[in-house]
């Protein structure tokens, strides 16, 4: 083969890293191709349902199976019995105690939905016949369902925790309470971040299937972590890792609530096995999807600050209680990051705040989108609006005075290195023509109001390590298999952690084919959450793709007699590393390894665990993340004063991501973050009377539609850092971080009036008009 | 299976429809299906019974259109309430009509959901309802014998009972002197459906106002008239401070009942604003 | 009883109890699983199919109450390999992130834009209000629309 003949490779995609690539899995969505678990299909797969507890709070005297048993196409059944009743939870490593919830409860049941009982049938009338003939005998007991009513002595115990209390996290640096007394002013304000769900399109499904003849176990699950199930399935069924295979298909949205096992997996898994080994598969309903997977905690969150008068924040205290619901999932890691996520943006040395986390009889919350930086956004970034305005200065001049920069270290020793948040600032402000409007537009009811914020890239909150593995396997032929364990969701990771290794690898994104989020094919991987998966993930993609890269070379070099430290690939070519020159194709060089002389297997290996240091509980200390990603989002609103209704007239979110890997996907998340922020900002509230959800559906749960999305810009800062991947952060996240509170401002700049309890909605607007006008 | 066991029953002519209304036991009509059938699902779900029969008019094409008669619009039953959007209106005060369509839940409701299942199903929340009855219209059935019969809507509506004769076709008359306004508010962040709405109409002799209407739905009784403030309007001339003055003449039962802070206020901003606007346009 | 049902230009004839919806008649007895539910409740939109053209649910569509009209489902779209005009326009500008939502918001787009092949920003909201999406936040669906409807003209 001639040198110089062209690969059918070379293409739009070579040097794929900084390329919107199109999804790699468009084509089979847009044409309903791309199967689900949702969609799944098998031979004599049976139907699963979960017996839920219909008390929000009570003692289990007695569960009777037999009728149901006896009723014809039911195949299994299983309750605790059944089990070896090990616990799981979210938080094991850090917190044991946290570690809480049953599979299927045996003695008590905390929230209506608890799970008692699994049953698998032929078909779904038989499956909810079966669930009505189970007859569970309950002692019902009082429940708790206000944070601080569960706190108080005498309320009822929900578990063993003293005062219903599962965690409290004090975080405290110096000395607060001196440099409190040296303040100019000092502002106190309490906010309400409400309850959201995080209601993705597809609800959480699974397939289980028990080899019987090898005591395996083959999960399909609509899951942002495998691993992660794979890990609580094999404790709760005390197997080893290696018999457990969880395998992820596309999924449709997760948003927190898909990162840990639930109790369907493991039901559908314990069903199989019962009933001969069938697969059984458990579909929730989305009035399911609403009150037994997870919720956003509800925050009560009280900050006081103190300043001197040229706005420089002397010391920070405050609280938050967190309605954690029935159990504790990712509880204290949401708590954490409620609490911490302020030392990234502002420089304050002197801090103390304390964190409970609640249990009640309601729903249980876990990680939604944001991880407690949604509520502390809200919380914090109205505070800082509030104090601006106090002072008299504009609000965009006090928080520069106060903003985190590069190349420095805070109170709570998160290594901070590359850090665009001024620069965000600066273009939001002038991308929004902020010095022309802000508090310019009274007139017209219009106003502007910004926001802040920065992200983790991950952190080892729940487990002692968060590495990443990934192979790039390059088949003889030229085409180049790719596995990682990270778990696509929907933002992408598959193509741009395919456009990372293939640029590493030195050829073009078209010869990849990525396997993703199979715990027997893939390595490991922790999951989709933290925004962690482009930097963690993405470096263990680019030193799988560096391997097998250097596995080639060694070959060519070999073979050429050249140093191996002098040859690179690049774009499709085997060339010199200090001018260029050409020495063979990537295809010459291939056919070269898997020659009869050579005969060499191309498998490259990457394992990528960022340096960073886990949060010290007690102190609050610790380098959480590898590096982290700043934001600054400007709204722009409009205020009906008849009605009450506010309209977001556009929004601008600047964002240092680093380096966009696939720029097309990054302003994809933004944009989905910020819708979600706007849901969060004006109507998800989910709500709950005694323990019962009241809105359970998309009727009553609003979310963001087409009509009223706003101009989103999204504007990115590539502050190119040294230890992500080709310079990439991740900000799968961080977009909504602060949309609540920016919003707040504006209607603040528009209408004088200030909202501290979310969901802005009209008739909170009308009312704070009328209290305003009264005390004129 | 999400639906109950159940027979389908398709007839081709009104009359054909008329009769299977009257005989069939245990029965419902499925125009859009849009309530309907996710009521049956709903329930199926709860173990709780459903309808054994199911009389689809998908069929009876004299069931379908919207036309223009001298001083007569017609729109029959299964018309779908896109259709109604998208179909051409004499100028004048029936473009409310678009308005009120446009409003209602989303696109593909609106190409499924008809006027008649609108208005005959007689939910508390439907706006439709309010509409006709301010628009002075009319509501034709038809009788297992073939014998047609008018209703006011005022009348249907104070009648919960199942009419003996099935729903064929609404009238309202075309007058150039016609003025209407509509208000809607939406529950925003419960369920999508209207808190409140209301419809103002009135025949106008210059700037007096005569022949006034005004349907109001309350989200908790079905369509009524606000007699108290009819009086009052038809005492009086289009001035800018009208609607101000007109807040004081309003049936506050009808407004207070179960109402927040918030749906007073709105249906106080949504009286005042509706009379502005007709107002305004005089 | 028998219902002959035409979906994407096929006829089916298939044997129904009569209380099948047109949506399991479609993932149930056609493997046509494009087409997806997320809510039973008439609020979500992946369920959504064309039926004469137009956008419609067919979670609360009854199979037999729909013969003899032309129902398209997302499948009936490409043209073997050659994708509808609206199919690509949703990969060309990132329209798509988890999926679930598109083949419902591809048969709104699809209704909205053989209809109207240049609507306004407004038309287009209204076109697509019955399709929720919790990924993308709409913008880079409103531009592939938009898109679309330029090709569709030609």
């Amino acid at each position: 083969m001639a040198l110089t003949t062209k690969s059918k490779y070379a293409d739009n995609y070579v040097d794929p890293v900084g390329k919107s690539v199109p999804r790699i899995e468009g084509r089979g969505i847009v044409t309903g191709q791309l199967k689900y678990v949702f969609d799944v299909q098998m031979a004599n797969m049976l139907v699963g349902k979960m017996l839920r507890s219909p008390h929000a709070h009570a003692r289990i005297i007695s569960i009777d199976t037999s009728k149901a048993e006896a009723l014809p196409g039911v195949k299994a059944i299983v309750t605790a019995k059944d089990t070896y009743q090990i616990k799981f939870g979210s938080n094991e490593y850090f917190f044991p105690h946290t570690v809480d919830q049953m599979a299927l409860e045996s003695e008590k049941v905390r929230y209506i939905g608890d799970e008692v009982a699994a049953v698998a049938a032929v078909d779904d009338e038989t499956a909810d016949e079966a669930l009505r003939l189970i007859d569970v005998k309950y002692e019902v007991l009082p429940g708790v369902f206000e944070i601080e009513e569960a706190m108080k002595p005498g309320a009822p115990q929900i578990h063993e925790a003293l005062n219903n209390i599962a965690l409290i996290l004090p975080v405290n640096f110096n000395n607060p309470e001196r440099m409190m007394k040296e303040a100019d002013l000092v502002r106190e304000d309490k906010f309400w971040c409400p309850v959201a769900h995080p209601s993705p399109m597809e609800p959480h499904v699974c397939v289980g299937q028990w080899e019987t003849f090898t005591n395996k176990i083959t999960l399909w699950s609509s899951s942002q972590a495998p691993f992660k199930c794979r890990e609580a399935l094999a404790k709760t069924l005390k197997m080893d890792l290696n018999d457990v295979r969880v395998i992820k298909m596309a999924v449709g949205g997760g948003f927190g609530g898909k990162l840990e096992m639930l109790p369907m997996d493991f039901a559908a898994c314990l069903l199989s096995k019962k009933a001969g080994g069938l697969p059984v598969k458990i579909c929730l309903t989305r009035e399911e999807e609403f009150t037994t997977t997870r919720r956003k905690h509800g925050m009560i969150y009280k900050v006081k600050t103190g300043v001197k008068k040229d706005g420089t924040i002397l010391a920070m205290t405050g609280e938050v209680l967190a309605d954690g619901g029935a159990y504790c999932s990712y509880g204290p890691t949401v708590l954490a990051a409620a609490m911490m996520r302020i030392f990234m943006v502002y420089k304050i040395q002197h801090f103390k705040m304390t964190g409970y986390r609640v249990y009640t009889n309601n729903p249980i919350s876990g990680a939604m989108r944001g991880f407690g930086g949604v509520q502390s956004g809200f919380a914090i970034e109205s505070h800082m609006d509030l104090i601006a305005k106090d002072l008299g200065m504009d609000p965009i001049e006090f928080r520069l005075k106060n903003i985190t920069e590069p190349n420095m270290t805070t109170v709570n020793k998160m290594i901070l290195t590359t850090n665009g948040l001024r620069e965000c600032i600066e273009k939001a402000l002038v991308a929004s023509d902020w010095a022309n409007k802000h508090g310019k537009m009274k007139h017209l009811k219009r106003g502007l109001g910004i926001g802040i914020a920065a992200d983790v890239m991950g952190s080892k909150m729940y487990k002692s390590h968060e590495s990443a593995g990934a192979i790039v396997k390059v088949e003889e032929d030229g085409s180049v298999y790719f596995f990682t364990g990270a778990a696509d969701t929907g933002q992408g990771s598959n193509t741009a952690l395919s456009q990372i290794a293939a640029q590493e690898l030195g050829v073009s994104f078209s010869r990849i084919k990525c396997k993703s989020g199979d715990t027997e094919i893939t390595p490991f991987d922790t999951g989709s959450f933290a925004s962690r998966v482009t930097f963690i993930s993405g470096n263990a993609s680019l030193l799988a793709g560096r391997d097998a890269k250097r596995q080639i070379l060694e070959i060519v070099a070999k073979d050429k007699n050249l140093d191996v430290e002098e040859i690179d690939i690049r774009a499709e070519k085997v060339v010199f590393k200090k001018d260029a020159r050409l020495i063979m194709s990537f295809d010459k060089a291939l056919e070269l390894c898997y020659s009869f002389h050579y005969g060499k297997q191309i498998i490259g290996r990457g394992s990528y665990n960022p340096k960073t240091t886990p949060i010290d509980f007690r102190s609050g200390e610790g380098n959480v993340s590898g590096s982290y990603g700043f934001e600054a989002q400007i709204a722009e609103v409009e205020v009906d004063t008849d009605t009450g209704v506010v309209k977001v007239l556009e929004l601008w979110d600047a964002h240092d991501i680093g380096r966009a890997i696939n720029p097309q996907s990054c302003e994809g998340q933004i944009e989905g973050s910020l819708a979600m922020g706007l849901g969060y900002t004006f109507y998800e509230d989910l709500r709950f009377k005694n323990g019962r959800v009241l809105n359970p559906n998309f009727a009553g749960y609003r979310v963001p539609r087409s009509i009223g999305i706003p101009k989103m810009n999204s504007i990115m800062v590539e502050t190119n850092d040294p230890e992500g991947p080709f310079g990439a952060k991740g900000m799968g996240e961080a977009a909504l971080l602060p949309t609540s509170a920016a919003i707040a401002n504006a209607v603040e700049d528009a209408i004088g009036v200030r909202i501290k309890e979310l969901p802005i909605t009209p008739d909170k607007i009308i009312k704070a008009l009328k209290e305003k006008q009264g005390t004129q | 299976m999400l639906i109950n066991p159940l027979t389908l029953h398709l007839p081709k002519t009104p009359l054909e429809a008329a009769k299977l209304y009257k005989e069939l036991e245990d029965s419902k009509v499925l125009a859009g299906g849009t309530f309907l059938l996710n009521s049956m699902k709903l329930l199926k779900t709860k173990g709780t019974k459903t309808a054994k029969n199911v009389l689809s008019l998908s069929q009876v094409l004299e069931f379908r259109g919207v036309t223009v008669q001298g001083d007569t619009l017609t729109i029959k039953a299964m018309t779908r309430i896109n259709e109604l959007l998208e179909s051409p209106l004499p100028e004048g005060h029936l473009n409310i009509l678009h308005t009120v369509c446009r409003n209602i839940s989303t696109n593909p409701i609106r190409n499924m959901a008809t006027i008649g299942g609108n208005l005959t199903c007689r939910y508390t929340w439907t706006e439709m309802g309010a509409v006709m009855m301010a628009l002075d219209a009319q509501m034709h059935f038809l009788g297992p014998d073939g014998k047609e019969e008018m209703i006011l809507p005022e009348d249907f509506f104070k009648n919960a009972a199942r009419s003996e004769k099935l729903f064929t076709h609404v009238t309202i008359p075309i007058q150039s002197s016609s003025k209407a306004a509509y208000r809607r508010v939406k529950k925003t962040i419960h369920v999508d459906v209207p808190m409140l709405a209301v419809c103002v109409k009135t025949d106008l002799k210059g700037k007096q106002w005569y022949n006034t209407r005004i349907g109001i739905n309350n989200g908790v009784a079905f369509a009524q008239r606000d007699a108290a403030l009819e009086a009052f309007l038809n005492q009086s001339t289009s001035a800018a401070d009208l609607g101000e003055k007109a807040l004081e003449h309003l049936t506050t039962a009808i407004y207070d009942t179960r109402s927040s802070d918030y749906k007073k206020h709105m249906f106080r901003v949504s009286l005042r604003t509706a009379i502005e606007e007709i107002c305004k346009s005089s | 009883m028998q219902v002959q049902l035409t979906i994407n230009k096929k006829q089916h004839t298939l044997n129904l109890k009569g209380n099948e919806t047109l949506l399991e008649v479609l993932r149930d007895h056609l493997s046509l699983t494009g087409t997806k539910t997320a809510c039973q409740e008439t609020e979500c939109g992946t369920c959504t199919v064309m039926i004469n053209g137009k956008a419609v649910l067919s979670c609360i569509t009854l199979a037999a109450n729909v013969q003899g009209e032309e129902i398209t489902s997302i499948e009936g779209l490409a043209e073997g390999d050659v994708l509808h005009p609206v199919q690509q326009a949703f990969i060309d500008h990132g329209s798509v992130q988890c999926g679930f939502c598109i083949p419902g918001m591809i048969m709104s787009t699809v209704a909205l834009l053989q209809k109207n092949p240049n609507p306004t920003q407004e038309e287009i909201e209204y076109g697509l209000d019955g399709n929720i999406c919790r990924c993308a936040g709409y913008p880079k669906i409103f531009e592939a629309v938009r898109e679309a409807g330029k090709k569709m003209i030609k």
